[in-house]
């Protein structure tokens, strides 16, 4: 069944590379906002907006911002600035790209807010003691920081993985899997064949299959986490 | 010497800081704030090339909102979220108590079950979800999508306020017990009281959960259960898009996640880890 291949390689594009991205990103701003300096906490509340708004909203507006019709980037950047003849939703592989830097604007909070927890959780003499022995910024963060962050960054990755993986509603919104199947992820695919065609038990079966890889996917994870 | 340059030193990274951080917001401010102000163009106005970023604000969409059926898809959601949080925050704190305080062999395995909903794909809780709610001829009312928003609400109220619970020292329980009050006593008269502030951190994300909730309401209902997240979509399906009706349903949609947005922040990593995660 090459549809639920496709939708295989599009689900593993998607959750990869929406998380690694948003994990990374997540990290660096913790990093960055872990500095005692002034506007900090209203920094924290106005990159926490994305996780309190509907997701569907979300959508919404990198749809808008994106049409090549009324949106500032995909009509006006795009078309009338750039002079590219391109709709970003409409071309197969940027429309993936367009999902998923809309994932990543959704998602990257809570691996901020998660991985900001972990930093402020590391005792600050520890970095006192390195400064005495000549520790460089480098150095903390590779023999300090990562090591203490792991646990945490495990958690933060295990829910990042699986929340890319049946994430529904922000593709949903802004492609329903188009064009043609570029954007088909497995849950998307899952919707289409339950309640597009009414194959409620070939739906059930995907669910069940997509149970499995979270456990597998999961399990793996864990493993590492403990190793 | 050495004064010097670590003051140089941190300047330069209070300008990295400022200026990263500044870049991230706009990125992530700009999407919202675009859709808020398109909200207030007109048909003519939205379409125009470049943008208007100064423009005279119309009401027209919100007009045209409020007299046709949104009301009724707006007055939806608001009783979908709030029902969900009354029947989630009575349900959960009698289990989360339970949880907390009757250790069994069974009761961590219960706990891990529970946990397990939050990570199951939504997907996979749907299909039978909406076979049973077809079969109870519940599609497309309120009552079904009340229930299924539990589904994922109630581990993460029972997961939140039991963490909560653990922490508070079993001696003040212990102390009123010895003067007579029963379990259900304890619960409700002192219990309860103290945890106010959790209690109420774990409505507003119950609500807020709710309240922005798709896929279980965009499959479960069809015409008059339809909650505003279900219209947005609805909107953006016809063929020609009212674009700045959708603008503005969309800012009534995060009304809600900008009032509350202070009040949770605090608890909103707890909620969506389900308190794996301080």
């Amino acid at each position: 069944m090459p549809e639920f291949i496709n939708s295989i390689i599009v689900s593993i594009i998607y959750t990869s590379l929406s998380t690694i991205l948003s994990f990374l990103i997540g990290l660096g701003l913790a990093l960055l906002l872990n500095e005692e300096f002034k506007g900090r906490n209203l920094i924290r509340t106005l990159i926490v907006i994305p996780l309190a708004i509907p997701a569907v909203v979300a959508g919404f507006s990198w749809k808008f911002i994106l049409s090549s019709e009324v949106g500032i980037i995909g009509a006006y950047l795009l078309r009338y600035l750039l002079n590219l003849n391109v709709a970003p939703l409409a071309y197969p592989t940027l429309a993936l790209g367009c999902v998923i830097l809309a994932d990543i604007w959704a998602k990257t909070p809570l691996m901020f807010l998660i991985l900001l927890a972990g930093l402020q959780a590391i005792p600050k003499d520890l970095y006192d003691a390195a400064k005495v022995d000549g520790g460089t910024s480098w150095k903390n963060f590779r023999y300090i920081t990562l090591p203490l962050l792991r646990p945490l960054a495990i958690i933060a990755l295990i829910i990042r993985v699986i929340d890319a993986f049946n994430s529904f509603d922000i593709i949903f919104c802004m492609t329903k899997g188009g064009p043609g199947t570029a954007t088909q992820t497995l849950p998307l695919l899952g919707w289409k064949i339950g309640f597009l065609y009414y194959n409620i038990g070939e739906a059930a079966a995907l669910a069940v299959l997509m149970i499995f890889m979270i456990i597998i996917l999961s399990n793996v994870l864990i493993r590492y986490a403990i190793r | 010497m050495i004064n010097k340059q670590v003051r140089v030193y941190n300047i330069f990274r209070k300008i990295v800081i400022y200026v990263f951080s500044s870049i991230y917001i706009v990125f992530t401010l700009f999407p919202i704030v675009w859709v808020i102000q398109s909200s207030f163009k007109d048909t003519h106005q939205i379409f125009q090339i470049p943008p208007l970023l100064i423009f005279e604000p119309t009401l027209e969409s919100y007009e045209k909102l409020f007299r046709g059926e949104i009301f009724q898809i707006f007055l939806n959601s608001l009783l979908i979220a709030t029902l969900n949080t009354i029947f989630v925050i009575v349900l959960s704190i009698f289990a989360a108590y339970s949880l907390a305080r009757f250790k069994t062999k069974a009761s961590k395995n219960i706990g891990f079950w529970i946990l397990s909903i939050r990570f199951a794909p939504a997907f996979a809780i749907i299909v039978p979800f909406y076979i049973m709610m077809y079969y109870l001829k519940l599609l497309d009312t309120i009552i079904a999508v009340v229930i299924a928003h539990m589904t994922f609400n109630l581990p993460l109220a029972i997961w939140m306020l039991k963490g909560y619970f653990e922490e508070l020292p079993v001696e003040i329980e212990e102390a009123a017990m010895i003067d007579g009050a029963t379990r259900t006593e304890t619960l409700i008269k002192i219990i309860i009281p103290i945890s106010t502030p959790m209690i109420f951190a774990v409505s507003i994300l119950t609500f807020l959960f709710s309240w922005n909730e798709f896929l279980f309401a965009f499959i479960l209902t069809s015409r008059d259960a339809r909650t505003i997240p279900v219209l947005i979509l609805a909107l953006s399906g016809t063929h020609k898009l009212d674009w700045p009706m959708m603008a503005a349903v969309s800012t009534i949609a995060i009304i809600p996640a900008f009032l509350f947005i202070h009040s949770v922040q605090k608890y909103i990593v707890r909620g969506l880890t389900l308190g794996a995660i301080k």
